[in-house]
């Protein structure tokens, strides 16, 4: 066993190399992913660092907690306004398209190794989900801006759609395990999955924004703990009463994301580094977890399998799930190319190694190999597939606060300068308090010729001058505010 | 920029004799009828009028301060009027005004707008202030009443 020192020596400046690798090749445009499993290889037995680690359990464990923070940060910077026109072919894509994929890999596998269809089938679902993080950090580090509605539908996907992978495996093997059980079980069992993940992420994240706002923390740095344990306790308490733990705290981030509160930038700053922590950490891991040279054997079997996941079974998934929809052929060939694998499958071909599932190496390194097919080719073609594709928008430039404002923005919005009445009943009271509508806000306030940048928990004195972004639609609303 | 800098005593009205909101604006804009810096006093006018319409700038205590931007001003301007009579100014408090101050930047200094604004509303609301200024017989009597109050607080050198 290795002592905390040397545990903690190794475990910094693995993470140190990859943030740096990962700084140093953004130009590349490599996918990060692929860069943090490459360094967790390297440092591994067969690799420099002669680390040897393969307890597959551990791994599991850390992926786990891992997505946890990747999804609720990823719900957290979902625009939800942006987002619940696509909402419905997400959910279709997240459900039955995910089912399709998995089907339609189940029986080519089944066919290819001459095995059950309930085996093929476990392979199918594992590898059957897009990858969040992978999604959201090629849709969002910058490289790419996107037209339309086919990047909020992505994101959405990836996000929402681990729970229908998860519960195909873990349906998979209990009846390959079982085999008395019946399908009709395996039905109840989704229903409750969904129902709870759905209905614990939505309250939880109500709540948590109720909370965040009322609780008055005497420190701020307070905050941000407070909504981690809450989400822990989002995930935790779905998974213990059986319901989808990864549904529900990725549903709790979208609505919490999109609730006003206190502080609201620096929690989503925290728990956009925490993501980053969890994906360099979870990468690592399980790059420490191949060994490269098994994977040697597998090359023929590998690329033929991820040559059918990309051009057979994703586009077919795309296309049939999004029948109903109207979306250009382009997007719908655009949607099939990011059909991006990432850590979820890697993380679920643990569960047939732990469950002792025969032939589960098998499984693991080839889900090993298409994921990693999967980032190289598709990861890195992206910006070139939009191009192509004429789906590829100009990068939106960052503004800077508009103190300078003509009201071009939106045709009702202004800025005006508002002079706090010296007897209205805003005087001495929090920002966050006053309930102002959605699209107007305060953005400075200038109190005896200083300037301060207000939070939800500046007193507003008598004779502020407040500038402000208003919507002039919602005029009375604000007046009533201030008489 | 200083208040004293900008008000002059021909931009100071002791008694505005108009009686209704829309007429003393005009009334007290027209003060700058011969200002130099003002290349179009009716869009003056408007832009202050068209603010008011969004909000009242009737802040309380007798006191409204209508201001604007307005690519028609070069630098800032103000001017000053008080009545003895009130004033219906749809203020946000509902009560009449006798006190008003006008104040017209240029579009782009929005933060020198916005310091003078906050220096008129810290000074407006002392009650003695606004009680000399009532008292005021002249323009020039209203002036140094400004210039005595801004020294409080501001280093005028």
């Amino acid at each position: 066993m290795l002592s905390i020192d040397l545990l903690l020596l190794i475990g910094a400046a693995l993470i140190l190399i990859s943030i740096l690798l990962a700084k140093l090749s953004h130009n590349i445009g490599i996918p990060t992913m692929l860069l943090f499993i490459g360094v967790g290889i390297l440092a591994g037995s067969e690799g420099l660092g002669g680390i040897y680690f393969d307890d597959a359990g551990l791994a599991q464990s850390i992926g786990i907690i891992a997505l946890v923070f990747i999804l609720f940060s990823g719900g957290l910077e979902t625009n939800w306004s942006e987002s619940k026109k696509v909402s419905l072919p997400s959910f279709f894509l997240a459900s039955i398209g995910v089912l399709i994929t998995a089907v339609i890999i189940g029986l080519f596998v089944m066919w290819l190794f001459d095995t059950s269809f309930l085996w093929g089938l476990l392979f199918g679902s594992i590898i059957s989900s897009t990858d969040a993080s992978a999604v959201f950090s090629i849709l969002r580090t910058g490289n790419i801006s996107l037209k339309g509605k086919i990047k909020p539908l992505l994101e959405l996907e990836s996000g929402s759609n681990d729970p229908m992978a998860v519960f195909l495996t873990i349906g998979t093997i209990e009846l390959l395990l079982s085999p008395e059980k019946t399908v009709l079980s395996l039905i109840s069992l989704f229903l409750l999955q969904i129902g709870l993940g759905g209905v614990i992420g939505f309250g939880g994240g109500r709540l948590m924004a109720y909370l965040v706002n009322k609780l008055n923390f005497f420190y701020e740095g307070i905050y941000p703990i407070f909504a981690l344990s809450v989400a822990l306790l989002i995930y935790s308490s779905t998974a213990v009463l059986g319901g989808s733990g990864f549904l529900a705290i990725y549903i709790a981030g979208v609505v919490l994301g999109n609730c006003q509160f206190v502080h609201k930038r620096s929690l989503i700053r925290f728990f956009d580094g925490l993501a980053v922590l969890s994906q360099i950490t979870m990468f690592l891991t399980l790059g420490l977890l191949l060994f490269p040279s098994v994977l040697l054997d597998y090359i023929g079997l590998g690329f033929l399998l991820s040559g059918v996941l990309m051009f057979i079974a994703r586009p077919l998934s795309v296309l049939i799930t999004l029948i109903p929809f109207k979306f250009q052929i382009k997007e719908k060939i655009f949607a099939s190319w990011v059909g991006l694998r990432g850590a979820v499958p890697i993380i679920l071909a643990t569960f047939p190694l732990i469950m002792g599932i025969e032939n589960s190496h098998l499984i693991f390194n080839l889900v090993f190999f298409i994921v990693l097919t999967s980032a190289l080719f598709q990861g890195w073609s992206i910006n070139f597939i939009a191009k192509l594709l004429n789906l590829a928008a100009p990068l939106e430039k960052k503004r800077n606060l508009p103190i300078e404002f003509t009201s071009s923005v939106k045709d009702d919005t202004e800025l005006i300068e508002i002079v706090v009445p010296y007897n209205s009943k805003v005087v001495g009271q929090q920002i966050v308090d006053l309930n102002f509508p959605e699209d107007s806000r305060i953005i400075l306030v200038t109190r005896d010729e200083r300037n301060i940048v207000p939070s939800g928990q500046t007193t507003l004195e008598e004779g502020d001058i407040l500038s402000m972004l208003i919507n002039i639609k919602n005029i009375d609303s604000i007046k009533q505010i201030f008489s | 920029m200083k208040i004293c800098e900008i008000l002059t005593t021909s931009r100071i009205k002791v008694e505005i004799t108009s009686t209704e909101k829309e007429k003393v604006i005009e009334e007290l804009i027209d003060l700058f009828v011969d200002d130099p810096d003002i290349t179009d006093i009716e869009e003056v006018k408007k832009s202050i009028l068209s603010r008011e319409k969004i909000m009242s700038t009737g802040v309380g205590k007798g006191f409204a301060i209508p201001h604007a931007k307005s690519d028609a001003v070069k630098g800032i301007v103000a001017a000053f009027g008080k009545s003895s009579h009130p004033i219906e100014y749809k203020a946000l408090d509902g009560e009449p005004v006798n006190l008003i101050f006008v104040l017209v930047g240029q579009q782009n200094l929005v933060g020198a707008h916005i310091k003078l604004l906050s220096r008129i509303s810290r000074m407006m609301n002392k009650d003695y202030f606004r009680e000399s200024l009532l008292k005021a017989q002249s323009p020039d009597e209203v002036y140094s009443i400004f210039h005595e109050e801004e020294k409080k607080y501001f280093d005028l050198t």
